[in-house]
């Protein structure tokens, strides 16, 4: 016999008891983990593209807020309110090449698509596109797309292929190569064409800015600024903001978690406080035959860690299943439609993994310290005279 | 080697209910030799089982001191007295206080632990004395399966588990029936005959008129 095997027999003799407390941590773990790694994945994806952008400086309307700065990054339909006269006074300023976009939406086959009106040739130099299948566009005219390699993989396109947006028909004339951006899954089409079928006049939705000169940048938001009414952010910014957001709804996620795992230190406290209770005359004859006081504030104090360390292990993985099971179906919303195909990294992140079981460990201790502190308290006589 | 195992010097217990205060014991004297087979007797609730409690270091004196083998044990700390309890003395209660979730194995394993016995001792010993007192048939029985008696020899080997110098049985055959209670105390009159130091409380007259030394209490005082 020995400490470990006694605490296993002791826990596991109330089978229900057992298995309704362990539920109780389990989930919270499960949600802790769950909220933790889609908060985490978002956050990865988020600089991820703010990266891809590849752009210093992002030249925006003034007065948008946050939520039309995230849009920039998650490739939402955005408000088009620069005149075409600003794109080229930008432009024309020295050391910056500066691409515009107009950020619309279609729909394929009832699933909502972005369409993003370019400068292609500009665009093309920015991104360092290169074509998977078929033809770049040659003219700012052309009836034609290009479309990203997941769009292609999901509809099934291929150069030559008609779509049809907003009522008009536009060939699919080439296929880009997978970037690992939202670039994949978006129709690009010259900005012309994109602003008569949209019928936006000669407006974008922002310009993305590159400078020769990182060190320069905030000349060159002055510079902007004086050239044109518009509001300048520098990526880093951008980041910054969209971060910060992303951070608040993660950790009032978090919170909401912590209420569980809280509720489930309160079963754990619940079920050995019952356990001691019904058990005083046993600790009285471990008393008896010669456990020390602090022998049995360990073994309740065991009891309760055990608890954590399986609901832990339990929890972290009933949470990353959950996770990425429900990845897919909350990037049906746009604030996370990002997450798609990026919750795998974060849910191999071994850190949350023996975070979260050292967590439940640590929960489960705590919780058990009054109890077992209690049970240890009991002196042999009180303890063996219990009816 | 010191004759008197035990020994108690005005051995006072008193509890206090509230404003009232309870004499359990009012000044115990007593000197029990090592080897030797002793009863306390006496009437219900007139303190015979608080002196077993004090004797076994289970409970603390308000005045007066136990001294095992000339230790003076109302000294110790609790977790000395623990440590006395699990190398020097075994105990046998009437309800015999088996761990019901553990076999039988287990529960005189168990009492091996906490002298810190290594496992594989433990298991080998625990099948010796389960051996010893004729149940080799029930190392993996529960508790809940067995007889009265049957439970209670598993109380007896537990008890001999670190092969203590002294047990302190508080009515061993109080709760059986008399096919059981034969049993055990065959067991029990075997272990004296080894040359254990036996301290029992009971009722039972049997007992008493085989003890070599009879202890009566009553109200709390030794009763000449």
């Amino acid at each position: 016999m020995n400490i470990p095997k006694l605490v296993i027999k002791n826990i596991t003799r109330k089978k229900g008891r057992f298995v309704f407390t362990l539920l109780g941590i389990t989930i919270g773990i499960a949600s802790f983990v769950t909220l933790l790694s889609l908060g985490g994945g978002l956050k990865n994806e988020v600089k991820k593209q703010a990266s891809e952008l590849g752009a210093n400086l992002i030249v925006t309307p003034k007065g948008w807020c946050a939520y039309e700065q995230i849009s920039v990054l998650t490739g939402e339909q955005l408000p088009e309110a620069i005149p075409f006269d600003e794109v080229k006074k930008i432009s024309a300023i020295k050391g910056l090449t500066a691409v515009p976009y107009l950020t619309e939406r279609t729909a394929i086959k009832n699933n909502p698509v972005p369409v993003i009106g370019i400068l292609y040739e500009e665009m093309k130099a920015f991104k360092g596109w290169e074509i998977e299948k078929g033809d770049y566009l040659s003219s700012q005219d052309e009836k034609a797309v290009i479309v990203g390699s997941g769009i292609a993989q999901q509809f099934k396109l291929n150069p030559m292929d008609m779509l049809t947006i907003r009522g008009e028909g536009f060939h699919v004339k080439g296929i880009l190569k997978e970037t690992g951006s939202k670039d994949d899954i978006a129709i690009f089409m010259p900005l012309s064409a994109a602003q008569k079928l949209y019928g936006v006049g000669d407006k974008v939705s922002f310009i993305a800015v590159k400078v020769d000169d990182i060190s320069k940048t905030d000349e060159y938001i002055l510079k902007i600024q004086e050239t044109s009414n518009v509001a300048v952010v520098s990526d880093k910014q951008l980041l910054k903001s969209v971060l910060s957001i992303v951070g608040t709804v993660s950790i009032t996620l978090q919170l909401i978690a912590a209420v569980a795992i809280l509720a489930a230190a309160f079963g754990i406290i619940n079920t050995m406080m019952t356990a001691i209770s019904e058990r005083r005359r046993e600790i009285g004859i471990l008393q008896a035959i010669g456990a020390k006081q602090r022998t049995i504030f360990g073994i309740f104090l065991l009891e309760s860690g055990f608890y954590g360390i399986l609901g832990g292990f339990i929890g972290v993985a009933g949470g990353l299943v959950f996770s990425s099971l429900s990845a897919p179906y909350i990037s049906q919303n746009e604030f996370t439609a990002f997450l798609k195909g990026s919750d795998l990294a974060a849910a191999l992140d071994l850190r949350l993994v023996i975070g979260s079981i050292l967590f439940s460990f640590f929960v489960s201790i705590v919780s058990g310290l009054y109890p077992a502190w209690k049970a240890s308290r009991l002196t042999p006589v009180e303890a063996i005279s219990y009816e | 080697m010191n004759d008197i195992i035990v020994r108690t010097e005005n051995l006072i217990k008193t509890y206090n209910t509230g404003k009232v205060k309870i004499f359990a014991l009012r000044g115990i004297n007593l000197e029990i030799p090592r080897g030797s087979f002793s009863c306390i007797i006496g009437p219900s609730g007139h303190g015979k089982s608080t002196l077993m409690h004090l004797i076994g270091g289970l409970d603390k004196p308000t005045e007066g001191s136990v001294f095992i083998d000339g230790l003076d044990i109302t000294g110790l700390s609790n977790s000395g007295l623990s440590e006395l309890r699990a190398k020097r003395i075994g105990f046998v209660f009437q309800f015999f206080n088996l761990l019901q979730n553990l076999t039988s194995e287990e529960n005189v394993e168990t009492a091996m632990m906490f002298s810190k016995t290594p496992e594989k001792t433990q298991k080998e010993k625990a099948k010796e004395l389960l051996s010893l007192v004729g149940l080799s048939d029930k190392f993996n029985a529960k508790p809940s399966e067995l007889s009265g008696g049957q439970q209670q020899r598993i109380a007896i080997a537990r008890a001999l588990a670190n092969d203590p110098e002294m047990l302190l049985m508080d009515e061993p055959t109080g709760n059986l029936d008399s096919e059981s209670e034969t049993e055990v105390l065959s067991q029990i009159f075997k272990l004296h005959k080894r040359g254990k130091t036996i301290i029992i409380v009971t009722h039972n007259s049997e007992i008493a008129r085989k003890a070599e030394i009879v202890c009566k209490i009553k109200d709390g005082r030794v009763d000449k």
